[in-house]
C-alpha cells in the first residue's frame, strides 16, 4: 500500500510517498523555506506524484505529523491531510512528530532527544531509546524551559543527541560533555519518516478518525491561560 | 448544459461554514458551525482558538454539506473558498481543505474575496436582482461603499477611514458591558430608549463618501466615563440609542449622497451589521422616498456563511478566473477603488 506523508510541523515543508510493503522511500520533496506551508504544500504533493508517476487513486493511506509544533503549520497540515483522506475514502493516521524525528536515527545505545521551538526560552521534547529494534518512549512530548532541559542532561549518563529544531539553543558548555548535535540534514522533520511510522500505526489497526483528528498542541492557547489564571484572582 | 455546483468553505472569523450551491443560487445546503458561545467569555474572538475551532469543525461541516445538498463528491464542479479578508490562521485551515479536497478530486479551485461573498449573499435572497446596483457592505471589520456594475467589477466609492462600524459598535458594547456579540445587544437595548437623549457626533469627513467612526466611538466612551465619575446614570438604552442613530445616520447619508452622485437605481446592504433593524429601517423608509429598490439578505446571508462564497464562486467560475495550488491566505485584502 501507498501512504501518502505530509510533515508541516516546522519550517520544513515534506510530502513522500512510501511503499508499506516494501518497506521503501518511492520519492519525498522537502522544502525549507520557513513559513510558506500554505503556498508550497499542494504544490509539492501536485508535483511529487506527477514525478514519481503515481495516480491519486493509488494512493491507499494518509499519514500527516500532529505535533507537536507550529501550531499553523500543523493546522495546514492536517486540514489537508484530513480533506485528503476524507475525498478518496482512505485511511488516515496522524503520527507524533517528535516520534517521527527518532526515526532519523536508529541507533542503539543512545537518547535521543528532538526538541522543537515552543517559543520564550521553551521547547517541546520527548526521549527515545532504540531497543532491539523497537522505538522506547523515555519521556512523553511535553513542554520544557530549554534551561531545565540542560539542567536534567548536566549529570553524566548515556549520550544524548539532539534532533529537530535544537541548533536554535546554544548548549552550555558543561552539558556539552553528554550532548551532541547531528549535522543539520539528520535533524529536519521527514514525511518519508511520518509516513512510515504512519504505516506501522496502520497495521497496528492505528487508524484515526478522519473527522475527529486533531493536532497534539501540547499547549493550550494564550488567551485560555491567561483567562484561567484571571479566574483563580492571581 | 449541466448544472454547476460549487462547494464553497468559509472560515476568515469565527464561523466553520460549508455550503453547496446549484447554478450560482440555488442553496441545496449552508451549514454553519459558530464558535460565538466559545469567544464570548473572552470578550471577542480570540484568533488562536479560533483557528483551532475551525480545524475541529471544517470537515465535519463540509461532509454535512455535501450530505444535506443530496450529491455525491463526484457530482461537484468547482470548490469555491475565502481567501480573506479575515483572521490569517483562521483563513488558512479553510483554504488549506478546500485547497486539498479541490486537489483531491481533480476540481477547480476559486479564491472568493469574502466582503464580495457578502455582496453576492444578495443574490441568495433576491433571484431578481442583477446588477448594476450600489452595496454597502458593514461588518465588524469593513464599512465600504461599492459599485457593481456586473458580475465581474467592484468599485470601491467610499470607505471607512478608521473603525468600522461594526467594530464601533463591538467596543461601545464592551465599555457599557453588553455581552459579546454586541452588535445586536446594542440594537435590542435602543429599542426601548431614546435616540435623541444624546448628540453624539455625526462625523462626516470632507470625502463626500469616506467613513469615520472613532471619533464616535471616543465620544461615547468618554460621555460614559464621565457619567461614571460624576455618579450620574443615563439610561444605557438612551446611550445606545443616540449611538446607533449617529451610525445610522451617517451610514444612510453617504450611501444616499454615493447612490444619487453615481445613478444608481438599487441599493443593496451586506455584512454583518446589516441585520442592525435600525440601519434597515432608515434606509428603507429614505431610498423609498427616493423611489430606489432597497434589498438586504435574509438573517441566514447577512452573517458569515459558504453559500454566499458558492455563489460569488459560481460567477468567478462562469468568468474562468481559477486559482492555482499555491493560492494563499491574504488577510488585508482589498477590492478594488474607483
Ligand atoms: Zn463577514
Amino acid at each position: 500500500m501507498l501512504v501518502a506523508g505530509i510533515e508541516t510541523a516546522t519550517q520544513v515543508c515534506s510530502v513522500a510517498l512510501w511503499d508499506g510493503e516494501k518497506r521503501a522511500l518511492l520519492a519525498e520533496s522537502s522544502l525549507v523555506r520557513g513559513n510558506t506551508h500554505s503556498e508550497r504544500l499542494m504544490p509539492l504533493l501536485d508535483n511529487l506524484l506527477l514525478q514519481a508517476g503515481v495516480a491519486k487513486r493509488e494512493v491507499g493511506a494518509v499519514a500527516v505529523s500532529i505535533g507537536p509544533g507550529s501550531f499553523t503549520g500543523l493546522r495546514i497540515g492536517l486540514a489537508a491531510a484530513k480533506t485528503m483522506a476524507y475525498a478518496w475514502e482512505i485511511p488516515l493516521t496522524g503520527v507524533s512528530t517528535l516520534a517521527a524525528l527518532a526515526l532519523n536515527v536508529p541507533a542503539p545505545g543512545v537518547i535521543l532527544c528532538p526538541l522543537l521551538d515552543a517559543q520564550k526560552g521553551n521547547a517541546y521534547h520527548a526521549c527515545y531509546m532504540w531497543e532491539a529494534g523497537c522505538l522506547k518512549t523515555l519521556q512523553a512530548p511535553e513542554v520544557v524551559a530549554v534551561a531545565d532541559l540542560w539542567e536534567r542532561f548536566s549529570e553524566p549518563g548515556l549520550p544524548v543527541l539532539l534532533l529537530g529544531e535544537a541548533a536554535k539553543y546554544p548548549i552550555p558548555e558543561p552539558v556539552r560533555q553528554r550532548v551532541a548535535l547531528p549535522p543539520e540534514p539528520v535533524r529536519l522533520p521527514r514525511a518519508a519518516l511520518v509516513a512510515a511510522l504512519g504505516m506501522e500505526q496502520l497495521q497496528e489497526n492505528k487508524a484515526d478518525d478522519v473527522f475527529g483528528l486533531s493536532p497534539a498542541y501540547i499547549r493550550r492557547s494564550e488567551a485560555e491561560e491567561l483567562w484561567e489564571k484571571r479566574q483563580r484572582g492571581l | 448544459m449541466s448544472d454547476c455546483i460549487i462547494l464553497g468553505v468559509e472560515s476568515s472569523c469565527d464561523d466553520t461554514s460549508a455550503a453547496v450551491v446549484k447554478n450560482g443560487r440555488q442553496v441545496l445546503s449552508n451549514i454553519i458551525a459558530s464558535q460565538i458561545p466559545i469567544h464570548q467569555k473572552y470578550g471577542g474572538v480570540v484568533p488562536e482558538i479560533a483557528s483551532r475551532s475551525h480545524v475541529e469543525a471544517l470537515l465535519p461541516v463540509i461532509d454535512e454539506a455535501i450530505k444535506q445538498a443530496g450529491v455525491q463528491k463526484n457530482d461537484l464542479s468547482a470548490v469555491a473558498v475565502t481567501y480573506g479578508p479575515g483572521l490569517v490562521g483562521a483563513l488558512l485551515v479553510g483554504l488549506s481543505g478546500a485547497k486539498s479536497l479541490a486537489w483531491s478530486l481533480d476540481l477547480p479551485l476559486i479564491g472568493v474575496n469574502h466582503l464580495e461573498g457578502h455582496v453576492y449573499g444578495n443574490f441568495l435572497s433576491h433571484p431578481d436582482l442583477e446588477p448594476p446596483f450600489l452595496a454597502l457592505v458593514v461588518s465588524g471589520g469593513h464599512t465600504s461603499l461599492l459599485a457593481v456594475p456586473d458580475y465581474e467589477t467592484f468599485q470601491t466609492i467610499g470607505q471607512t477611514r478608521d473603525d468600522a462600524a461594526g467594530e464601533a459598535f463591538d467596543k461601545v458594547a464592551r465599555v457599557m458591558g453588553l455581552p459579546y456579540p454586541g452588535g445586536p445587544e446594542i440594537d435590542r437595548l435602543s429599542k426601548a430608549g431614546d435616540k435623541t437623549a444624546i448628540a453624539f457626533p455625526r462625523a462626516l469627513a470632507d470625502a463626500p463618501y469616506d467613513f469615520s467612526f472613532s471619533g464616535l466611538k471616543s465620544a461615547v466612551i468618554n460621555y460614559l466615563h464621565h457619567d461614571r465619575q460624576t455618579g450620574h446614570v443615563t439610561p444605557p438604552a438612551d446611550v445606545a440609542a443616540s449611538f446607533q442613530a449617529a451610525v445610522v445616520d451617517v451610514l444612510v447619508e453617504k450611501t444616499l449622497r454615493a447612490a444619487a452622485d453615481h445613478g444608481f437605481e438599487t441599493v443593496v446592504m451586506a455584512g454583518g451589521v446589516s441585520a442592525n433593524s435600525a440601519l434597515r429601517e432608515a434606509l428603507a423608509a429614505e431610498t423609498k422616498r427616493r423611489g430606489l429598490r432597497f434589498l438586504y439578505p435574509s438573517p441566514l446571508y447577512c452573517t458569515d456563511n459558504a453559500a454566499m462564497i458558492a455563489c460569488r464562486g459560481h460567477y468567478l467560475f462562469q468568468q474562468g478566473k481559477t486559482s492555482d495550488w499555491r493560492l494563499n491566505a491574504v488577510p488585508g485584502l482589498a477590492l478594488g477603488k474607483l
